[in-house]
């Protein structure tokens, strides 16, 4: 079997090895308790009065930007209410949530040197691909759980369940896969660096407030330079909050190229570490 | 043939502390090696680059023909790693399948694998337990285990029997040596009477210098040599008599009632006999002899 061929089937067990750890494992099943808690709560008490809150959201004159585009001129876009506002939680909540949730892909078998034992069967490179596919799989099944009681909610209050409904659940789950992409890569990197997951959150929260705050001070010292603030994690949500349906993906290729990088660069830090 | 491992000119520094120095030995295949030295001399970390774990600052480091660290070697190089410890959320038998899955047996192949390694070290019974569940000893016989997955070529054991109750350590011992035809080991450990049962080369190490090969079961060399194990202290009348058999060129009392004669080797065919005789007519009872000397009496030669 070609090295590219082995990678990839490596890559394949360990995503799935993650999956189960959600699913099959006692830590697993308290992740899964607590996502449900918290998105019960936001379910219960904000997607389903739905209708009334975004309604008085729209009415309202206020002026909610998110990376430059005001948000809340385009919560018709979505087909019912209820997907709207879990699209609008879910873009503030879930990059939080996924810096603390991924925040554990290598660091914890690099300090317990379970990872002596994996690198002897698989390299490095599979290793760091499949904890990042597992972390985005994971990721991916718990969106779909949320979104699919979101949906069952919406079908509820509007007293059936329509095809647009079922399209925008789709756009809203591959957008938010895209968006937690570049998050995800960034944990990849601090948790082959840091000892432990929390450090490794830290550093993540640490870096990104520091590293925004030096860009602003730079664009504002040279306004010739604001156009870096296009490349910065996340900076397409404004603009994908200003389109409908399947146009969204036209901004797909920025998270993409910042998955690209960041993973290339956990890559070089992982292939240089001592086990 | 080539060689099972193959260093040359190995060096490796941590900050400005020479851990490995010139490193430049050999192993054949079928040897089974004992790395060995006092605390610090480099063992793990000399483990550490042949596995992969580390990168050498300088020299070559071949493992069964292949740079160490390479894909090639996946499946063929297993170790016991020092200190290394399961996954705490998933049972042993789910690891070891995941990692028979890694060295690319199919599912069922890598169920049955694992129950086969379990068994080996006597743990087929806890196979449904998680690693936090297990005691130190059955720990580290799970982490024996997993180097036993699949049919690997070379099997690098650092620390096998440590923390092992005397018993395991025996059952441990035996399986390296039923296992030595069909696979090389090379073993670190301070325990010196572990290495001489197990092993057929040694390598001393210390303070990142190699300092000699020693064969541990060289013919000629145990021909010069005999170890005895008196049951009590040898008299000063006795020890004369002893040193005055033909065929002695030197002795000496390492121990209270352990003698290592050196023997000239034309004479030391029939030695045994006489040195029996002259025990039994003054009344003095032995415990073992031994011809050659103990791998402990040669390492402290050499050091």
């Amino acid at each position: 079997m070609s090295n590219a061929l082995l990678t990839l089937q490596h890559t394949g067990l360990y995503a799935i090895f993650e999956l189960r750890r959600l699913w099959l494992t006692r830590s697993g099943l308290m992740t899964l308790a607590a996502t449900a808690v918290i998105w019960g709560l936001l379910l219960y008490y904000l997607v389903l009065p739905a209708t009334e809150l975004v309604s008085s959201l729209a009415s309202m004159n206020t002026n909610i930007r998110v990376m430059g585009s005001n948000i809340l001129q385009h919560l018709g876009n979505w087909p019912s209410s209820e997907l709207t506002l879990y699209w609008l939680l879910s873009l503030f909540l879930l990059p939080i949530f996924c810096l603390f949730f991924t925040a554990n892909q290598l660091c914890s078998d690099l300090e317990r040197g379970t990872l002596r034992f994996l690198s002897l069967r698989s390299s490095r490179t599979a290793i760091l691909l499949g904890r990042f596919a597992g972390q985005m799989l994971v990721q991916g099944s718990l969106i779909l759980l949320t979104l699919t009681a979101t949906l069952a909610i919406s079908a509820w209050n509007a007293g059936s369940f329509t095809l647009p409904m079922l399209n925008g659940a789709a756009v809203i789950w591959v957008n938010l896969l895209l968006i937690l992409l570049p998050f995800t890569a960034l944990m990849s990197v601090f948790s082959a660096l840091a000892p432990t997951a929390k450090l490794a959150v830290t550093l993540a929260i640490v870096s990104i407030g520091v590293g925004y705050g030096l860009l602003s001070w730079f664009t504002s010292t040279y306004p010739g330079w604001a156009f870096l603030h296009h490349y910065l994690l996340g900076a397409q949500v404004g603009k994908i909050a200003t389109v409908q349906g399947w146009q969204t993906l036209q901004f797909a290729t920025l998270p993409l190229l910042q998955s690209l990088v960041l993973l290339l660069l956990a890559y070089a830090i992982v292939r240089r570490r001592a086990l | 043939m080539s060689a099972l491992i193959r260093c040359t000119n190995l060096n490796k520094k941590f900050g400005r502390k020479v851990v490995l120095h010139q490193l430049s030995f050999e192993l054949m295949p079928g040897d089974t090696a004992a790395l060995i030295g006092p605390n610090g001399a480099g063992k793990t970390t000399l483990f550490s680059i042949l596995c992969g774990y580390l990168r050498a600052d300088s020299g070559i480091v071949n493992v069964l023909g292949q740079p160490a660290g390479s894909k090639a070697l996946f499946g063929k190089l297993s170790a016991l790693p020092q200190d290394a410890q399961f996954d705490p959320s998933f049972t042993i038998a789910e690891q070891l399948q995941f990692y028979g899955r890694l060295q690319g047996l199919t599912a069922k192949a890598a169920a049955s694998e694992m129950a086969r390694v379990l068994s080996l070290v006597d743990l087929a019974g806890e196979a449904k337990q998680k690693a936090a569940a297990l005691s130190h000893g059955m720990r580290k016989r799970a982490a024996i285990a997993q180097a036993f997955i699949g049919k690997p070529q070379l099997v690098l054991l650092d620390e096998p029997t440590a923390g092992l109750d005397p018993a395991n350590a025996l059952a441990i011992r035996k399986l390296i040596s039923s296992l030595s035809g069909e696979m090389s080991f090379l073993i670190s450990s301070h325990n010196i009477f572990e290495l001489e049962q197990l092993c057929n080369k040694v390598l001393f190490l210390d303070k990142g210098v190699l300092h000699s090969n020693v064969h541990s079961n060289l013919a000629l060399d145990n021909a010069q040599y005999l170890t005895l194990q008196l049951e009590q202290e040898a008299d000063q009348q006795l020890l004369q008599q002893l040193q005055q058999l033909p065929g002695v060129q030197t002795l000496t009392q390492p121990q209270k009632k352990q003698l290592v004669f050196s023997l000239h080797s034309a004479q030391a065919t029939s030695f045994d006999i006489l040195l029996l005789q002259c025990l039994a007519s003054h009344g003095c009872h032995y415990r073992s002899l031994t011809k050659g000397q103990t791998l402990e009496q040669k390492l402290f030669d050499i050091a």
